[in-house]
């Protein structure tokens, strides 16, 4: 029985890989600039009590044109796995479960992955901006609200008074960007990324948050004004060639990432297509660097970041407020940049990697 | 008769129990209702707690002399705002 286990065991962890094969061979865009990088999530899942039963969904990096998982492979000592994206925003997901028992908890997921330096020239966004063609069926849903990020109340009238008069939605873009890259400030005592409540914020009027919350108030912002958007939850891989702030690793290129996860944001111009942008990294720079808004170095970030993404991090999915797959007992999730596990009705504190007990690290290749 | 009395003290310590839902707002994210649950936990005489993000709703199973204001207490220290809907005894 062990044996056919063991078996069975390996030839899904075959298959797994041979899923991923047709999208390995599709031909590379010619991009100028690559990185690699060797990511490994491992767990060992803690409970207080003992025995217990678990169950782990674990956000895997999105395949597209500016990222590409090269190679994929896992292992653990689970009863039961799959790698499903059975959610509405297709984010994919490794999904392990464990029978209760006091045996340890654990998964060993390993990959090679490549990104690629991305940026959309300002003069081709200006230039299809102009043209006001039409928002493309398949991206309406990026102008919708969720429990996180509304679009009406004090957001719509923010995002109105920002806009008002102005035609040109990169215009838009420009004068929402510009707002709250002022407005917001990095605020260490956030817990992880924050939570992303837009609505909250607005509400409060206290603009200090991380990157999710910064993320989620731009969004959301964009959005109310009629640009679709959405954030892309991710982790940060290795050193930055712009700032320490925005990434390090040591002198081998190896870094410990467990606590590295961060948010950024996409908006859409038709025709241009989705724009990478982030917002919560020109406050992250400003705090670390103990820079002020207006410093030439602080403007230059700013500058690069309404339109490109340096690509030291790696993008998982968009999810916002929605159900996983299989069902977990508490629904709906904030959101999925973080390994997410449930003993039984009880949600393990994945702020804490410690306690629930993952850790992340990276090697440049 | 001592045995007797053995068996029907666990029963009687049963039927001293009360179950309590509360409406809780502000929960968000599956993690407040962990942050809940242990708070919950944590008050002498709960002897269980489920909270339910879909729901927004928490039950609580706890010993009859225990007043539910500390309930909420305990629900107010992670930052949420708890009602009671209901109160049944056991």
């Amino acid at each position: 029985m062990i044996q056919r286990r063991h078996f069975l065991k390996h030839t899904l962890l075959a298959l797994g890989g041979t899923t991923l094969l047709p999208s390995m061979l599709m031909a590379e865009e010619k991009t100028p600039k690559s990185r690699k990088f060797k990511l490994v999530f491992d767990f060992d899942l803690h409970h207080d009590t003992q025995p217990f039963p678990a169950k782990l969904w674990n956000p895997l990096p999105q395949y597209t044109g500016y990222q590409k998982v090269r190679t994929f492979v896992f292992n653990g000592n689970y009863d039961r796995f799959e790698i499903n994206a059975d959610n509405p925003y297709d984010a994919d997901i490794f999904y392990a479960q464990w029978e209760k028992g006091n045996t340890p908890k654990q998964l060993h997921i390993e990959m090679e992955v490549e990104t690629f330096y991305r940026s959309v020239p300002v003069a081709r966004i200006e230039k299809f901006s102009k043209m006001h063609l039409p928002v493309p069926q398949s991206v309406k849903r990026y102008l919708e609200p969720t429990a996180h990020i509304p679009t009406d109340g004090k957001i719509k009238a923010k995002a109105d008074e920002l806009t008002q008069g102005m035609k040109d939605r990169f215009e838009k873009v420009r004068a929402i960007y510009n707002w709250v890259t002022e407005v917001t400030f990095r605020d260490p005592a956030v817990i992880g990324c924050g939570k992303g409540d837009a609505g909250k914020m607005i509400e409060s009027g206290y603009f200090g948050g991380k990157c999710t919350d910064i993320s989620s108030l731009f969004t959301a912002l964009l959005r109310a004004a009629g640009i679709p958007a959405r954030e892309v939850f991710g982790i940060r891989l290795g050193a930055s060639h712009f700032s320490l702030a925005l990434g390090k690793s040591d002198k081998h290129g190896f870094a410990d990432i467990t606590t590295w996860q961060h948010c950024r944001v996409e908006y859409f111009i038709p025709g241009a297509g989705w724009i990478p942008s982030d917002p919560a990294d020109i406050t992250k720079l400003e705090l670390v660097e103990k820079l002020s808004h207006s410093q030439p170095r602080v403007q230059e970030l700013k500058k690069r970041y309404l339109h490109s993404w340096e690509m030291n991090w790696i993008g998982f999915n968009h999810a916002r407020d929605f159900i996983l797959s299989p069902k977990p007992e508490q629904y709906p999730l904030n959101m999925l940049g973080y390994p997410y596990a449930e003993v039984e009705d009880e949600v393990l504190d994945y702020y804490m990697p410690k306690t629930f007990r993952y850790h992340i690290t990276s090697q440049e290749l | 008769m001592k045995k007797q009395i053995f068996l029907l003290l666990p029963l009687a310590l049963l039927y001293a129990q009360k179950t309590a839902t509360i409406q809780i707002k502000g929960m968000t994210c599956p993690l407040c209702t962990t942050a809940i649950k242990k708070s919950l936990k944590k008050v002498e005489g709960v002897k269980s707690a489920r909270v339910r993000l879909n729901t927004k709703r928490a039950k609580v199973q706890f010993d009859d002399d225990l007043n539910t204001s500390i309930l909420l207490d305990a629900i107010a220290k992670t930052g949420y705002q708890g009602t009671i809907i209901s109160v049944e005894s056991r």
